[in-house]
């Protein structure tokens, strides 16, 4: 018998091919739309993540007290050498790296703008955030005085590489200092406010320049995977400014949270219009053949067995859409994963709001079962209805009733 | 034709009911959607304005691009005399900015110092209503500086209290000088409010030797929309070696996040549009189908296909219009409510200042043209939606269509 309705479901399913391929084709784009548009999303968001966590606070990040409300010298970790030693013994921590920053202003012969000196290790930051990917331009080096510059301050200076530049601010015992450096790279971190002021200059140097012992640090930044790190680091140095990302910046947690907010809503909204357009054809297509069910009933087919029916004709068109839209949906996800959107002709507006000029896009294999449990049970849902009004039919009625 | 495609309109019920409310939320959706995306741009457009940089604004060229003081405007009484015979300004002003360092007993901090002429700068921008403690200046105000509130923390300052100024003049000689704080401004943009101070022109120009010079020359028109056309005519009172800018060029980069935005923002909406366009298209092509043989009776008695299209063509327009009457006043006044009312995200401005946000307010744009421009994007979808049902009912022979089953 289930070999009878499978064929009965197959051969009805596609016997106004018209109105079935509209259907299946509705299924199918606004799928492959709707994957495009959240695979895009998310690849711009967690892009925008994952450069702030490796160019800036790292999961977690150490800071005096005060420091983050007042980004005054004072406001140091005074012991940081000593605290970045002990925290590299912890199997937890994957990359660990301090930084020393100070505000300032830049100046070329010509120009002036607020920046921030901001002294690393090089290696460390390499291996802590892969930093040598952010370079533009140059090359990633400190040689002699050497300095690399954010995108955004380096077109605010007009200055390229080789250009010298003077940095000038108050050292740690008050006084006004400068240092003059010459540019040996432009990096673009796409977190706009180190891309608009940073300017990294070797750690050594940053601590001779201001005045200050090799031990001192502003910020402490470690990646790790582990949940319990932040409240064990919480508990042990709680004179210190213990923040996980989330904390630092909550505007990407925001936008996170904003965007997953969208692509649910525009999701249902989508599936609830896809449900319509199922109904209307899957409701035309069983109240064409009523006579036919009728038929089936007086020959002795339960009702149940007329239910499977209908419900197995509506999971094929449903199946049949989404494998259509899978299809489509992956072959885009995976053009715009390899080869991106291009918007570089937006190039200028992108880098200074911290984007990328091009997007690559996310593709999670939980895009494509969200989708199916979405389309089926759509499909499915859209035969209740029709399956109602069958069920209150009486057989005899029904074959004698007009089409 | 037309009573006949409303007659069928009464008698195929849910197909109608269907296209009309589809059609209606097509509509009321874009409205809303477009008048929220369009407002949010226009604010931050508005507030950049508001804050500092101007609608016009006229420099010696390469001012921007090489800057340093052998390319500040000299004679600045002629231009200003030019601008005067040119309609549509409302106000304009010269400003001198220069960097320099501020320290006050304890700290110091890098700022940039304007010189601006403080009675013309009220009509200009929105500093003297940025106002949040002591006073804002005046033409004699001596060496009272106006400075914002990020900078004066960082100072460690207050109203009342001495900054020592360093920096470089106009003619490249050394600057400096005692400024007195007599107020704090607070615009909502933490860069502006971190690192930006003033002083009266009259007292300014005298340390930095800046008499009849400036930096640039900063224009306010009547009406925004017309930046072009005054542009155009400044262009042609001010010599070779200046150049006039408006907005567009100004904050480039902003103009061009907000059209990714708005790009972004059409991409997303045109998934709902293709799945009501196909939803509306399988609802024609289900009451086509159903009218198969009565499309063949017609056609047997006389139509042609041509009259079967408009026919067609009635039924689809009378729908979308009737949706129209009513979704369009419908999104046109919550358009306009929100116009007038912005909607306020309590925090928002926080949030986002690193993006150029410097108000919780988020208000809609109002505009009738891209109302309209809404309207015929639905008609045309809605137009579009029946081409296949027509083709494919217009592809039956008549006697065909008359036995078909």
């Amino acid at each position: 018998m289930f070999n009878i309705i499978i064929k009965l479901a197959w051969n009805n399913a596609f016997l106004r091919l018209s109105r079935t391929i509209l259907v299946i084709l509705m299924i199918a784009i606004s799928m492959a739309m709707m994957l495009s548009i959240q695979g895009i999303y998310d690849g711009m968001t967690l892009n925008m993540i994952d450069k702030t966590l490796r160019s800036d606070s790292g999961e977690i990040s150490l800071y005096h007290k005060n420091y983050r409300l007042d980004k005054n010298l004072k406001h140091n970790i005074k012991d940081a050498s000593q605290i970045q030693t002990f925290l590299q013994t912890n199997n937890e921590i994957e990359y660990i790296t301090k930084r020393l920053s100070v505000e300032g202003l830049s100046a070329t012969a010509r120009k002036s703008a607020f920046s921030n000196v901001i002294g690393i290790n090089l290696e460390n930051e390499i291996a802590f955030g892969q930093f040598n990917q952010f370079l533009k331009k140059g090359d990633m080096s400190f040689r002699k005085r050497g300095a690399l510059l954010g995108s955004e301050l380096a077109k605010t200076l007009k200055v390229n590489i080789g250009s010298k530049i003077i940095f000038s601010t108050q050292d740690h015992s008050g006084d006004i200092n400068s240092i003059a450096v010459r540019v040996r790279g432009i990096v673009q971190t796409s977190n706009i406010a180190l891309d608009a002021s940073a300017v990294y200059v070797d750690l050594k140097q940053v601590q001779k320049f201001l005045g200050v012992n090799n031990q001192m640090a502003t910020q402490i930044a470690i990646r790790t995977h582990s949940q319990t790190l932040l409240k064990e680091l919480k508990n042990k140095y709680p004179e210190l400014d213990v923040k996980n990302f989330l904390e630092l910046y909550p505007m990407l947690k925001q936008m996170k949270d904003m965007m997953v907010i969208f692509t649910s809503i525009t999701f249902l909204i989508v599936m609830l219009v896809v449900l319509i357009g199922i109904t209307g054809v899957m409701y035309v297509s069983i109240l064409d053949r009523i006579r036919e069910f009728g038929i089936m009933r007086a020959l002795g087919m339960s009702y149940q067995n007329i239910r499977y029916q209908i419900f197995l004709e509506a999971f094929l068109v449903g199946l049949t859409g989404y494998i259509l839209g899978a299809i489509l949906g992956f072959s885009t996800l995976y053009y715009l994963q390899n080869y991106g959107l291009n918007l570089s002709q937006y190039s200028e507006g992108m880098e200074s709001f911290g984007m990328d000029t091009i997007i690559y896009a996310q593709m999670n294999i939980s895009y494509f079962t969200s989708t199916f449990y979405a389309i089926i049970t759509a499909s499915l849902l859209s035969v209740l209805l029709p399956l109602i009004k069958i069920k209150k039919l009486n057989p005899i009625d029904v074959i004698k009733a007009e089409t | 034709m037309f009573s006949f495609a409303l007659k069928n309109i009464f008698f195929y019920k849910s197909r109608s009911i269907t296209t009309f409310i589809l059609t209606f939320f097509s509509l009321l959706l874009l409205i809303v959607y477009v008048a929220m995306m369009d407002g949010s741009h226009e604010s931050m457009l508005k507030n950049a304005l508001k804050v500092y940089t101007g609608a016009i604004e006229i420099y010696q060229k390469n001012y921007r691009d090489l800057g340093g003081n052998e390319y500040l405007i000299n004679q600045v009484d002629t231009i200003e005399k030019a601008l005067l015979t040119i309609k549509g300004i409302e106000q304009f002003t010269s400003r001198y900015e220069t960097y320099g360092l501020l320290s006050s007993k304890e700290n110091s901090a890098a700022s940039m110092v304007a010189g601006i002429n403080p009675d013309k700068e009220k009509h200009m921008s929105q500093l003297e209503v940025a106002l949040k403690e002591g006073e804002f200046l005046k033409q004699n105000s001596g060496n009272c500086l106006y400075a914002g509130i990020g900078l004066v923390k960082k100072l460690s300052i207050n109203v009342g209290d001495e900054v020592s100024f360093i920096g470089s003049a106009s003619d490249n000689s050394f600057a400096a000088d005692l400024f007195k704080l007599c107020g704090i401004f607070k615009t909502g943009s933490a860069q502006f409010d971190g690192a930006t101070s003033f002083v009266a022109r009259q007292y300014f120009d005298q340390l930095m030797y800046s008499q009849n010079k400036a930096s640039y020359i900063n224009i306010k028109p009547h009406d925004l929309s017309q930046v072009d056309e005054i542009n155009s005519q400044i262009l042609k009172v001010i010599a070779d070696d200046k150049e006039s800018l408006t907005w567009k060029t100004l904050m480039k980069p902003m103009v061009q996040a907000m059209e990714v935005d708005s790009v972004f923002g059409y991409i997303s909406i045109s998934l709902f549009y293709v799945v009501i366009f196909f939803v509306i298209m399988i609802f024609g092509f289900i009451n086509v189908s159903s009218r198969i043989r009565e499309f063949g009776t017609l056609r047997c008695i006389g139509l042609s296909r041509g009259k079967l299209r408009l026919l067609l063509f009635y039924e689809i327009f009378i729908l979308s219009t009737l949706a129209i009457i009513i979704a369009a006043p419908i999104g046109a006044y919550i358009s306009h409510y929100f116009s007038v009312n912005p909607i306020v995200i309590e925090g928002m401005s926080e949030m986002y200042k690193d993006y150029g946000i410097v108000s919780d307010e988020l208000p809609f744009s109002f505009n009738l043209m891209t109302i309209t421009w809404n309207i015929a994007l639905i008609y045309v979808l809605n137009f579009l939606s029946i081409i296949y049902p027509t083709s494919y009912i217009n592809n039956f022979k008549a006697l065909e269509a008359t036995h078909h089953v």
